[in-house]
């Protein structure tokens, strides 16, 4: 192959690019889509982390400001967890807004994380979101379908093709031309989206933040190029084995219909058609249900409380809890709560991995389907997926169960037990000293591992597409 | 001419994908909204008999304690789920179908979610609404793209001139029986779900039912208006699709962008940390703190002595519903909040039939946003019955016995809902109007 010839051809794949209506059209509207993104991207992310934080502050204010009182007490006072966006949510937002943003956090009890946007948004959010990644996934392919559907099947029928093929020029070398100057063409979108959120990125990444931020950056660069680059390759092919550039263009809008809108969202469906997961009441029902077979700390002749009883009562050799050196409620309490925390993560964990069957359809499918691998690939990367969520969403119960257990030893430790003399409370020095809530996230590596099944399809769709341009440049029909 | 116009019609591979693409998927809808109606008999049920085993038990362990054991007990509302909301299932998947509230402070449990799988909550529902807004016009558009230019370049155009009196007569004539085609299996459709999900036929169905025809005739109308520039087939697809994305995909995901970011809701955590605060702070305070403002709402409670030096009932509850006093104005600001955004979302959408089906489509099964906020007041009230209701007895210190627990069984709250047939039809149907009359002055200069 000539390099030469090729940049000969790609070069003028552009020049008829630029001429064309359509792309004038395709600029015009992605510079504005792109200032809309970014704007709104930016506003969202910036002003509802400004509220979060300060609500977050504001909760820890609250709690150090409690004057002295029983430790259980400030159990049930309990905190807050509020969840903060990653900066590169301002580029693919992902579930963002389909997941909760504020959890209570109380001894005794797993709150759900509350007001997602979603449930405050009324039925348009299910036309999807704007962001820089939405313009990145679904309209720079139609853009591209748009620009690069006629490159080889009008110029055969044009008969321009048979010339060019007359006059010493190699079909590899018109095959990969016309593909170099299309990937070229969608690396302007491309560019100009990450450059603005390099930006982002750049401007937010403090507090050792950058190379994790960066890292993450470099990841979603490759890999949008990488598809961009396939996506191409899936422009070049139709184009070339179409007899009419009208056939290639319905063969592609088809595809992207595919692909893009009625597959990912018939598969998650489907999904959710063949595991079906409990309500929540059901869920605790079973929850209590387990606990009481486990043991009902309520129920004063209950075998698992009574024989916990017994073997303390054995240990400190003392005939009653009253005689017990510490505060035997305490110690209940502390019981109890391990004990629930435990079934009711048992049961949680079971109710994701039906999440993650449901979802499992659709996140293989990206091996025939590439949209999917960069769909999830970006959102992963960008901090907004569903582990992403879980991962705050653990760290939050966490800090509740370490919140309610140091609550406890605190009773244990300093509150008199039953029958003994001495004060109910205790001095607030001790909710000053429990660190406020504070949560880093997914380390890159873990969202790799994540992401195993997404990279693995990306880089697979590379090869077959790279296999694909080879074979056809020399099967290409010059009539 | 029509036998022949059906018979070239019947023959082309897009009338064969088209019937098998929209049954096949329009089945698959029908049999999701039925699994949805499943699982929320489910849940309902589940719910009834939470309730009840839960007042069992509890009552074996606190009957002599009323106080407490309304501590623990929770009570169901439930929004009675009406099987239209399956054809399009809108918000009711992130909004909870029912609420258990136990008779302390509400608002710390009003917002609770249920469990749904995000993933699915971002790819929405694939319900009946979902294929009649989205895939009808993309048949429609795959149909008659090249109602005109596939003759042209097919050679046939000039033939056909030769022969009919009125060109523009025949291309209505083909759009015609495609567009007829089109409501042959609309109907099909709409009328199978009805019998599948047993959905009555009343006022509520055939808003749906008419809304579905026009935002068709919408689509047909502008299919006609772009194919009347008589293009080539490249050009009219590239244009058809390109307004496909815009009405379906990129406008209606602008206003939502701009309605979250220009209504933000701070109020809703700001509510959630005062309601908290609100109740715990009295811990620390004098029991005249708690009592007169509780007194002011209540006055008929007035009569009860509250020892200062002890915890007593109506102290406790009386705090409880201090935090809700705190947090009240904040989360009404909330509300109104969320209304606007609402306001603001079927204001726009009266120019985007899109956007108007989709909101219509919602708003008369139930499953939009006011249906959720509408149950909240009806929750509050809920509970607001159920405190009167025990406040009494629990401040008298009457034995668990001493209330009805049989009445007590999970309620259910019954939607209002009625159809504002105006609102509902005029903006589609004056948009088809303007763009059919469009097309046809086009068509004229046939």
């Amino acid at each position: 192959m000539r390099k030469n010839v090729i940049y000969l051809l790609a070069r003028q794949l552009w020049k008829d690019a630029f001429r064309s209506k359509v792309m004038h059209v395709a600029l015009g509207l992605m510079v504005f889509l792109l200032v809309f993104s970014a704007y709104t991207g930016w506003e969202n992310y910036h002003d509802q982390n400004f509220t979060r934080t300060g609500i977050q502050e504001e909760v820890q204010e609250s709690w150090e400001n409690n004057p002295d009182k029983h430790p259980h007490r400030m159990a049930h006072y309990g905190s807050f967890a509020l969840r903060l966006k990653h900066v590169l949510s301002v580029f693919d937002l992902g579930m963002e807004n389909f997941v909760g943003n504020a959890i209570f956090l109380e001894a005794h009890k797993q709150n759900t994380v509350n007001f997602s946007e979603a449930s405050m948004s009324t039925g348009l959010l299910r036309f999807g979101e704007v962001s820089l990644a939405m313009l990145l996934k679904v309209i720079v392919p139609l853009l591209i379908f748009y620009l690069g559907f006629a490159a080889i099947a009008r110029e055969r029928e044009n008969g321009t093709l048979k010339l060019l093929i007359g006059q010493g020029i190699r079909r590899k070398e018109i095959v990969f031309g016309k593909w170099l100057g299309l990937f070229g063409l969608s690396l302007i979108f491309l560019f100009s989206i990450f450059l603005l959120v390099l930006f982002f990125v750049l401007i937010e990444s403090h507090n050792g933040m950058f190379q994790d931020n960066v890292s993450r950056y470099a990841v979603l660069l490759i890999s949008y190029v990488l598809f961009f680059a396939i996506l191409s390759t899936i422009t070049i092919l139709v184009s070339a084995f179409s007899i009419t550039a009208k056939g290639a263009l319905v063969k592609l809008l088809g595809i992207w219909l595919l692909f893009v809108i009625i597959v990912p969202k018939s598969l998650q469906a489907m999904g959710y058609y063949l595991y079906p997961t409990p309500s929540k009441i059901e869920m605790e029902t079973a929850v209590e249900h387990d606990l009481i077979q486990q043991g009902d700390s309520h129920n004063p002749d209950d075998p698992h409380f009574k024989a916990l009883k017994d073997s303390v009562l054995l240990v400190y050799k003392v005939e009653k809890v009253e005689d017990l050196p510490f505060s035997y409620s305490g110690f209940i309490m502390a019981q109890g709560e391990k004990l629930s925390t435990e079934i009711y993560k048992d049961h949680q964990e079971r109710l994701y991995q039906v999440y993650q069957q449901q979802n499992n359809l659709e996140r293989y499918s990206a091996f025939v389907n590439p949209y999917t691998a960069i769909k999830n690939l970006s959102m992963a990367f960008s901090g907004t997926d569903f582990k992403s969520f879980l991962y705050f969403k653990s760290k939050a119960e966490t800090y509740r169960y370490n919140l309610a257990q140091e609550m406890n030893q605190l009773q244990m430790d300093l509150i008199p037990n039953k029958g003994k003399e001495g004060p109910n409370v205790i001095s607030n020095n001790y909710w000053k000293e429990f660190p406020p809530f504070k949560y880093d996230l997914l380390s890159v590596s873990k969202v790799f591992q994540n992401e195993k099944i997404s990279i693995f399809a990306l880089l697979l769709w590379g090869v077959v597409a790279f296999y694909g341009l080879l074979r056809i440049s020399t099967n290409l029909k010059a009539i | 001419m029509y036998s022949l116009l059906f018979k070239s019609f019947f023959r082309t591979r897009i009338f064969l994908i088209s019937l098998v693409l929209l049954i096949t998927v329009g089945v698959i809808s029908i049999l999701i909204g039925k699994q949805y109606l499943v699982k929320q008999e489910k849940a309902i049920l589940a719910a009834q008999e939470f309730q009840q085993k839960s007042i069992e038990r509890n009552l074996d362990y606190h009957n002599d304690d009323l106080g407490l054991l309304l501590y623990y007990l929770r009570f169901t509302l439930i929004k009675q789920p009406s099987n239209i909301g399956a054809i399009s299932i809108g918000q009711s998947d992130v909004n909870p179908l029912l609420q258990a509230v136990t008779i302390r402070g509400l608002e710390g449990q009003k917002y609770d979610t249920d469990f749904e799988n995000p993933s699915l909550l971002m790819s929405g529902n694939l319900d009946l609404g979902f294929v009649i807004i989205y895939l009808f016009p993309l048949v429609l558009i795959a149909m008659t793209f090249n109602l005109y230019s596939e003759e042209k370049e097919l050679g046939t155009w000039r033939i056909l001139t030769a022969q009919t009196s009125g060109k523009a007569k025949f291309l209505l004539k083909k759009l015609g029986i495609r567009i007829l085609f089109v409501f042959a299996i609309l109907i099909f459709l709409l009328l199978l779900a009805n019998g599948v999900l047993s959905i009555p036929m009343n006022e509520n169905f055939w808003a749906i039912f008419l809304q579905s025809i026009l935002y068709v005739f919408f689509w047909s109308s502008l299919c006609l208006f772009v194919v009347s520039f008589r293009k080539n087939s490249s050009f009219n697809a590239l244009a058809l699709i390109s307004i496909w994305v815009v009405l379906t995909v990129l406008i209606p995901a602008m206003v939502n962008n701009y309605v979250l970011n220009t209504y933000q809701v701070p109020e809703a955590l700001e509510a959630m940390v005062e309601q908290r605060d609100g109740y715990h702070e009295k811990w620390d305070m004098e029991k005249d703190a708690t009592m007169t403002g509780f007194f002011e709402a209540y006055p008929q409670y007035k009569g009860y002595t509250v020892p200062e030096e002890e915890f007593s009932w109506i102290w406790y509850y009386g705090m409880q519903h201090m935090g809700d006093l705190a947090a009240e104005e904040t989360s009404n600001e909330m509300m109104e909040k969320v209304m606007l955004r609402n306001t603001v979302s079927e204001k726009v959408a009266l120019f985007i039939p899109t956007m108007h089906a989709q909101l219509s489509f919602n708003s008369v099964a139930g499953t939009d946003m006011i249906g959720h906020l509408e149950f909240l007041k009806g929750l509050k009230e809920f509970h607001e019955g159920l405190r009167v209701n025990f406040y009494p007895k629990v401040f008298d210190n009457n034995p668990a016995d001493s209330v009805d627990w049989q009445n007590h069984a999970a309620k259910f709250y019954k939607p209002t809902s009625y159809v504002n047939w105006v609102y509902i039809l005029m903006p589609t149907l004056f948009i088809v109007v303007i763009m059919g009359t469009l097309a046809l002055l086009n068509l004229r200069k046939l």
